[in-house]
C-alpha cells in the first residue's frame, strides 16, 4: 500500500515547501515491512466487475525497499507472484513467477506503462519512490470533503523516467495523508486515484481503500486492504526470485 | 485494317480448326511462362503477407539464423538508447491433427501489444484487458474466428496440438477477429505465452526473434546500426520486409525454371506459327497476287501477315494468361506445401498474386514470338510475283541459295558451340551462349536432315505399303518447309524431353548413391514425420538415454540449422563428425577423405556439400564466414564431398564447434545405429514404448527415411513431369497442325487419288503414314539433339541453379519408351486430319483452284 501511496508524490507554490510536505508524508509513512491481504475490484466501463485477491509483503521503504505480490484468486492465477525490487535512484526491476510454467520472466521497463493484468494500475504504479526523485511545488490550498489540503504538483527529475509528465497531489494537512492524486501525460488526465477509510494502524495512518479511475477506458479499480500490519518480521531472503520459485 | 478484313478473317473463318491450333502454339508458351512465375509469385506473396501482418508495427527485427539466441539478448536490446520496444518472438508451424498446421506465434503479452493489434471478438476482451490468465495457464491460446469457425471451437474449447511432451489439449481463452494479424498464414495462427511455447517446442530458453521500433525521432537505419554495433555481426537486424529476400534466393531455382521452360515452350510454339503461316501464305498466293496486281505494296502485303500474327499472338497470349492464371492457382499450393516442408516457410498462399508487369510481359513475349515467327513468311508473300502467283508448290521448296545459307550459318553456329565448350563453358554466360548456338544450329540444319531421312524412310514406309507409303513420303518431301518446321518443333519438344528426363534419371541415381553412403542408420529419431521440419527440438539427455537402452550400439546426435552465408540461406549441419567418420563414406569431391572429419572434429574446419561448393564458387582451402551469435565464424573448407542434405546446400561442422558459439545443445535427429541382430522394427517399438508416452518422438527406419527422401525428390520433379508433359503436349499440337495444313493442301491431290479408284482406307493410311514418318524423322532428331541438350542442362543444373554435379547418362530407357510413344502421339494426331481427308467432298476436292 504504501507503494501505491508514494507512487505519483509530486508539488509547491515554493519549491521547498512541497518538498518538505511530501518528506513529511514519506516519514509519516515509513515502516520496516508491511503485509496485507487485498482485494482487487476491476469495473469496467460496461460495469461488468472482475475480481482477484493477493497478499502483499514489503521489506525496506522510501524507494530501497523490494515487494512481493502474491495471488490468491481466482483459481486460475493462483501462486503468480510479483517481485518488485526498487531502487532509490532509477525504476525498479520486476518480475512475473508462474507456477505453472516453474519460471519466471522479467517485466521489461518498457512495459512499465501498460496496465497490471487487467486493473487500471499500471506496472509503473506498483514501483515505491522516494519523494527525491521529483520537484514539487505547491500551488494552492484546498478543501477536499470538509478536510484542509495542499495541492502540490510533482514533476519527475529528469533522471527518472516515467509515462506521467505531471501529478497533482491533495495532502491532508492535519494528518499529511494522501487524499487523491491526478497523474497527466501532458494535456491529458491518465489516471485519478482516491485514497479513503483511513485507519490508524501502528501508528500509520493509511487508507485502507484505494480507488483507481483510468480516465481513457473509463474504468475504476477498487482495492480494499485486509489484516494490515506494520514492522511484521519478514526475511531478506523472501524477497528473491529463489523464494518465490521455493514458495510456488 | 481493311485488308485484314477483307482477306484474313474469311480465310480465318474457313480454317477455324488451324487458327485454334495456332493460337494454342503460343498459348501454351504464355501459359508455362506466365504460370509457373505467377505461381511463385503467389506463394511469395503469400509468405510476405505472413511476414507483414505479424509485423504488425514493427520496424526491425533481430534475429540469428534459425537457431535464436538466449533470452538476454533482449534485455540488451530494450537497453538501447534508440530502441522503443523490444519483444521477443517464437514463431513455428505446429500439426493440428485433423486440424491441420497452425501458425504458431508465441509472445511476452505483458508487452506485446505495443507492437500488434490483437482485435477481438466481443465477450472476449477479457483476454486481452487482463493477459493474467492467458500467462499463468500455459494451456491458454489465443485462435482466429477462421479457424474457431473451421473447427467448431468457442472460447474455452480444447484443441489438441503435437507437443514436445506428446500431445496436449490447449485451452482457447481468446478468439480473434478477422484481418490484420488474425489473417496471418490464411488465417491458420495462434497465438501462445513465448514462455509456455519455450516448453511446448523444447526451445529451452532462447528466442527466435525479437521485433522492435525504434525511438520517435531516431531515423530506423540509425536504430538499425546502433543495435547492429551493440549485438556484432553474428546477429541479423533487419527490416521484416528483408525475410522475403531470403525466400526469393531459395525460389530462384524455381524462377529459373520458369523462365527457361517457359522460353522454351514460347520457342516451340514458334515453329508451330512458322508452319502456319508458311502454309497460309502458299494457300493464299492468288489472292497475294491479285493484290500486288492491283496495287498493293510490298510493305502492305508484310504488314497485313506480320498485323495478323499480331492478332493472332495477342489472342493466344490472352488465352495462355487465362490458363496461366487457373495453373498458378493449382501449382501455389503445391509450391507452398513442397517450401513449407522442404524449407520449413511459414507461409499459406491465398488469392493468386498476378504481377501485371510480369502479364503484360507474357503478352508481349507472346505477341512478339507470333510476329517474329511470321516474319519469314510474311517477307516471302511481300515477295509473291503477282505472274508466278498462281503456280503451285514453288513457295513451298528451298532455293539452292537458301540451302547453302542455312548450312554455312548452322557451321557458324556449331562452331561457336564447340568454341565454348572449349573455352570452359560448363557454367554461365558460355554455357547458355553454347546452348543457344547448338539449338539455333539444330533447327537451321533440320530441312537437310529431315530430307535425308525421309529419303532413307521412303523405302521403308513403301514396303510396308507400297502405294500409300510412297504417297506420304513424296508428300513430306515436297513440302520441306512444311516438313522441317513440324519436325523441329517435335524435335525441340523432344530433346526437352531427353534433357529433363535425363537430369531426372541422373539425380535418383546420385540420390540412391548418397542415401546408400550417408544415410546408413539403422533408426532415425526425429520430433517430427518430416525429417526437415525444425519447430520442435529435443534436449540432448534423450540421446544418451536412448544410447543406453541394451539394443542400441551408437547414437549420433544431429543439429540442422539454416544460417545466412552471402545473404542465401543454407543448411548447417552439427554433429559428431569423428563418430559420424566412422560410420559414413561419402563421394569425396575434394580433399582427403581420411583427414578432413578428423580435423573438422577438432574444430578446424567445416566439410561442404559440393551443391554449396558449386554454387557459391568455393573450393577446398577456401574460408567461409557464417554468422553465429558469438559473432561471424571464419572456418577453413577442409572437404567437400556430395550431400543432398538441403538444395540450398550444406555446411557440415563439428557439434563440438557449434556448441561453443551457438550455446544451443537442443538436438534435431538421432541417428540410432542398433547392435549386430537386432531388428529395427523391433528396436523402434521398444523406444515408442519407453519414450513415446512421455515425448514428442517419431522413430522412422532406413527404409522408411529412404522413402521420405524419394517422396521430397519426387515433389521436387513432379514439376519437371508437368514441363515433359507440355513439351510433348506441343509436339502433338505441332503434328496435329503441320497435318491438317498437309490435308487441306492436298485436297485436290487426294481427291484425284479417291477419282481413279483410290479406296477410303488408302487415304486414311496415307495420312497415317504421313504423321508416322514425321513422328519417326522427329524421334531420331530429337532423341539426338536430346542428346547434347542433356550435355547443357547438367550445365544449368550443376552450376547455376542447385549445384548438383550430375554424371551424364543418356536415359536411354526413356528414349526408347519415346519411340512408341510418339509413334502412337503421331499416328493419334493424324486420326482427326485423316478422318478430314476421307470425309472431304470429292466434287469439292476436285473442283479446288
Amino acid at each position: 500500500m504504501n507503494s501505491l501511496v508514494l507512487l505519483l508524490m509530486v508539488c509547491g507554490v515554493r519549491a521547498e515547501d512541497g518538498r518538505q510536505i511530501m518528506r513529511e508524508v514519506q516519514n509519516r509513512t515509513k515502516a520496516n515491512s508491511q503485509r496485507y491481504e487485498g482485494t482487487l475490484k476491476v469495473i469496467d466501463g460496461k460495469n461488468r466487475i472482475s475480481e482477484k485477491r493477493w497478499t502483499y509483503e514489503r521489506i525496506g521503504s522510501a524507494g530501497d525497499s523490494k515487494v512481493v505480490l502474491r495471488f490468491l484468486a481466482p483459481a486460475e492465477v493462483k501462486g503468480v507472484a510479483l517481485l518488485v525490487v526498487n531502487h532509490p535512484d532509477r525504476a525498479s526491476d520486476q518480475w512475473m513467477w508462474t507456477p505453472a510454467l516453474q519460471r519466471d520472466r522479467r517485466i521489461a521497463l518498457q512495459d512499465r506503462s501498460t496496465r497490471f493484468f487487467g486493473t487500471d494500475f499500471s506496472f509503473e504504479d506498483l514501483e515505491e519512490r522516494d519523494a527525491d526523485q521529483f520537484d514539487y511545488r505547491v500551488l494552492a490550498e484546498e478543501n477536499v470533503n470538509g478536510a484542509a489540503c495542499w495541492k502540490i504538483e510533482g514533476r519527475p527529475k529528469k533522471t527518472r523516467s516515467s509515462q506521467y509528465t505531471h501529478s497533482y497531489l491533495w495532502i491532508e494537512k492535519e494528518r499529511y495523508a494522501v487524499i487523491a492524486i491526478d497523474a497527466w501525460h501532458n494535456e491529458r488526465l491518465v489516471r485519478r486515484i482516491h485514497y479513503g477509510d483511513y485507519r490508524r494502524v501502528s501508528n500509520i495512518w493509511t487508507p485502507l481503500t484505494l480507488e483507481v479511475e483510468d480516465m481513457g477506458r473509463k474504468s475504476k479499480t477498487v482495492l480494499k486492504t485486509e489484516k494490515l500490519e506494520y514492522n511484521v518480521p519478514v526475511k531478506e531472503e523472501a524477497f528473491t526470485l529463489q523464494a518465490l520459485r521455493r514458495e510456488s | 485494317m481493311t485488308l485484314l478484313k477483307l482477306l484474313t478473317w474469311p480465310y480465318v473463318r474457313k480454317h477455324l480448326l488451324r487458327t485454334w491450333l495456332t493460337v494454342a502454339g503460343i498459348a501454351l508458351g504464355v501459359v508455362v511462362f506466365a504460370g509457373m512465375h505467377t505461381a511463385n509469385d503467389t506463394v511469395l506473396y503469400g509468405f510476405q503477407k505472413t511476414v507483414d501482418r505479424i509485423a504488425g508495427k514493427a520496424q526491425l527485427e533481430v534475429s540469428s539464423g534459425e537457431t535464436g539466441f538466449p533470452e538476454e539478448v533482449l534485455e540488451k536490446v530494450q537497453a538501447l538508447a534508440e530502441v522503443d520496444v523490444a519483444v521477443p518472438v517464437i514463431e513455428a508451424t505446429v500439426s493440428a491433427g485433423r486440424q491441420g498446421n497452425l501458425l504458431l506465434l508465441a509472445v511476452d503479452m505483458t508487452g506485446d501489444r505495443s507492437l500488434r493489434e490483437y482485435d477481438f471478438e466481443e465477450g472476449e476482451e477479457a483476454v486481452l484487458e487482463d493477459p493474467l490468465v492467458f500467462l499463468a495457464q500455459p494451456d491458454s491460446l489465443i485462435v482466429t474466428r477462421d479457424f474457431a469457425a473451421r473447427n467448431n471451437l468457442a472460447a474455452g474449447g480444447k484443441l489438441a496440438l503435437d507437443t514436445m511432451e506428446g500431445r496436449r489439449h490447449f485451452t482457447v481463452r481468446g478468439i480473434m477477429k478477422p484481418g490484420g494479424l488474425a489473417s496471418a498464414f490464411g488465417g491458420s495462427l495462434a497465438v501462445m505465452d513465448i514462455y509456455a511455447a519455450q516448453k511446448v517446442l523444447g526451445r529451452g530458453r532462447r528466442f527466435d526473434r525479437i521485433d522492435l521500433t525504434v525511438k520517435p525521432g531516431v531515423p530506423v537505419d540509425q536504430g538499425r546500426a546502433a543495435i547492429q554495433k551493440a549485438l556484432g555481426s553474428g546477429y541479423q537486424v533487419e527490416r521484416p520486409a528483408s525475410r522475403g529476400k531470403q525466400f526469393e534466393s531459395i525460389a530462384r531455382i524455381f524462377a529459373i525454371g520458369a523462365t527457361l521452360n517457359g522460353m522454351f515452350a514460347l520457342l516451340i510454339g514458334l515453329f508451330i506459327i512458322y508452319n502456319t503461316f508458311s502454309v497460309a501464305v502458299a494457300q493464299r498466293r492468288s489472292e497475294i497476287g491479285v493484290l500486288r496486281a492491283l496495287g498493293a505494296t510490298q510493305g502492305q502485303i508484310r504488314r497485313l501477315f506480320l498485323l495478323e500474327s499480331a492478332v493472332l499472338g495477342l489472342a493466344g497470349s490472352g488465352l495462355g494468361i487465362l490458363l496461366g492464371l487457373l495453373m498458378a492457382r493449382a501449382m501455389a499450393g503445391y509450391l507452398s506445401d513442397y517450401f513449407g516442408e522442404v524449407y520449413g516457410i511459414a507461409q499459406r498462399t491465398e488469392a493468386v498474386a498476378a504481377d501485371p508487369a510480369l502479364l503484360a510481359f507474357s503478352v508481349l513475349a507472346g505477341v512478339l514470338a507470333s510476329m517474329l515467327a511470321a516474319w519469314i513468311p510474311a517477307r516471302q508473300a511481300a515477295q509473291v510475283d503477282p505472274v508466278r502467283a498462281l503456280h503451285k508448290s514453288a513457295h513451298e521448296t528451298f532455293s539452292s541459295r537458301e540451302s547453302r545459307m542455312r548450312l554455312a550459318w548452322a557451321a557458324i553456329f556449331l562452331a561457336v558451340a564447340l568454341a565454348m565448350v572449349a573455352a570452359g563453358g560448363h557454367t554461365g554466360l558460355r554455357l547458355y551462349v553454347g546452348y543457344l548456338s547448338v539449338v539455333i544450329a539444330a533447327v537451321l540444319l533440320t530441312p537437310a536432315m529431315v530430307r535425308a531421312l525421309i529419303r532413307v524412310l521412303r523405302s521403308v514406309l513403301q514396303a510396308i505399303l507400297p502405294v500409300e507409303g510412297a504417297l506420304a513420303a513424296d508428300s513430306l518431301l515436297q513440302s520441306p518447309r512444311r516438313t522441317s518446321a513440324t519436325v523441329a518443333a517435335v524435335m525441340l519438344s523432344l530433346s526437352l524431353v531427353v534433357g529433363l528426363g535425363g537430369i531426372s534419371a541422373a539425380s535418383y541415381d546420385s540420390i540412391f548413391e548418397w542415401m546408400s553412403n550417408v544415410l546408413n542408420p539403422d533408426l532415425f529419431v526425429g520430433t517430427s514425420e518430416q525429417i526437415a521440419e525444425r519447430s520442435y527440438r529435443f534436449p540432448p539427455a534423450l540421446g544418451e538415454t536412448i544410447r543406453q537402452m541394451d539394443f542400441v550400439d551408437q547414437v549420433q546426435m544431429v543439429r540442422t540449422v539454416r544460417v545466412l552465408y552471402r545473404q542465401t540461406p543454407v543448411m548447417l549441419v552439427a554433429t559428431d563428425l569423428k563418430s559420424l567418420s566412422e560410420r559414413v563414406r561419402p563421394k569425396v569431391v575434394a580433399g582427403d577423405a581420411r583427414t578432413m572429419f578428423v580435423e573438422a572434429a577438432q574444430g578446424k574446419g567445416v566439410v561442404l556439400a559440393d551443391n554449396l561448393a558449386l554454387m557459391q564458387r568455393l573450393k577446398l582451402g577456401d574460408v567461409i564466414e557464417i554468422p553465429s551469435p558469438g559473432g561471424v565464424l571464419r572456418l577453413a573448407v577442409l572437404g567437400i564431398t556430395i550431400d543432398y542434405s538441403d538444395q540450398a546446400g550444406a555446411v557440415l561442422m563439428d557439434r563440438s564447434l557449434f556448441l561453443r558459439n551457438w550455446n544451443d545443445d537442443s538436438v534435431n535427429l538421432f541417428r540410432v545405429y542398433l547392435k549386430r541382430g537386432v531388428k529395427p522394427e523391433e528396436a523402434r517399438q521398444r523406444i515408442l514404448e519407453r519414450l513415446g508416452p512421455h515425448s514428442r518422438l517419431f522413430v522412422m527406419t532406413n527404409q522408411e527415411l529412404r522413402k521420405y527422401v524419394m517422396k521430397v525428390t519426387d515433389q521436387w520433379f513432379g514439376l519437371t513431369y508437368l514441363q515433359i508433359f507440355v513439351a510433348v503436349l506441343i509436339a502433338i499440337l505441332g503434328i496435329v497442325n503441320s497435318l491438317t495444313v498437309s490435308i487441306t493442301d492436298r485436297r485436290r491431290e487426294l481427291g484425284v487419288l479417291r477419282a481413279v479408284g483410290g479406296l477410303r482406307r488408302q487415304v486414311r493410311q496415307a495420312v497415317w503414314m504421313e504423321a508416322a514418318g514425321i513422328g519417326a524423322v522427329s524421334i531420331v532428331l530429337g532423341l539426338a539433339l536430346g542428346a547434347v541438350v542433356l550435355y547443357y542442362y547438367l550445365g544449368v543444373v550443376g552450376g547455376d541453379l542447385v549445384g548438383i554435379r550430375l554424371e551424364y547418362r543418356y536415359p536411354a530407357g526413356m528414349a526408347l519408351l519415346l519411340v512408341p510413344t510418339m509413334l502412337l502421339v503421331a499416328l493419334i494426331a493424324a486420326l482427326g486430319p485423316a478422318e478430314a481427308a476421307v470425309r472431304a467432298s470429292l466434287v469439292e476436292a476436285l473442283e479446288y483452284e
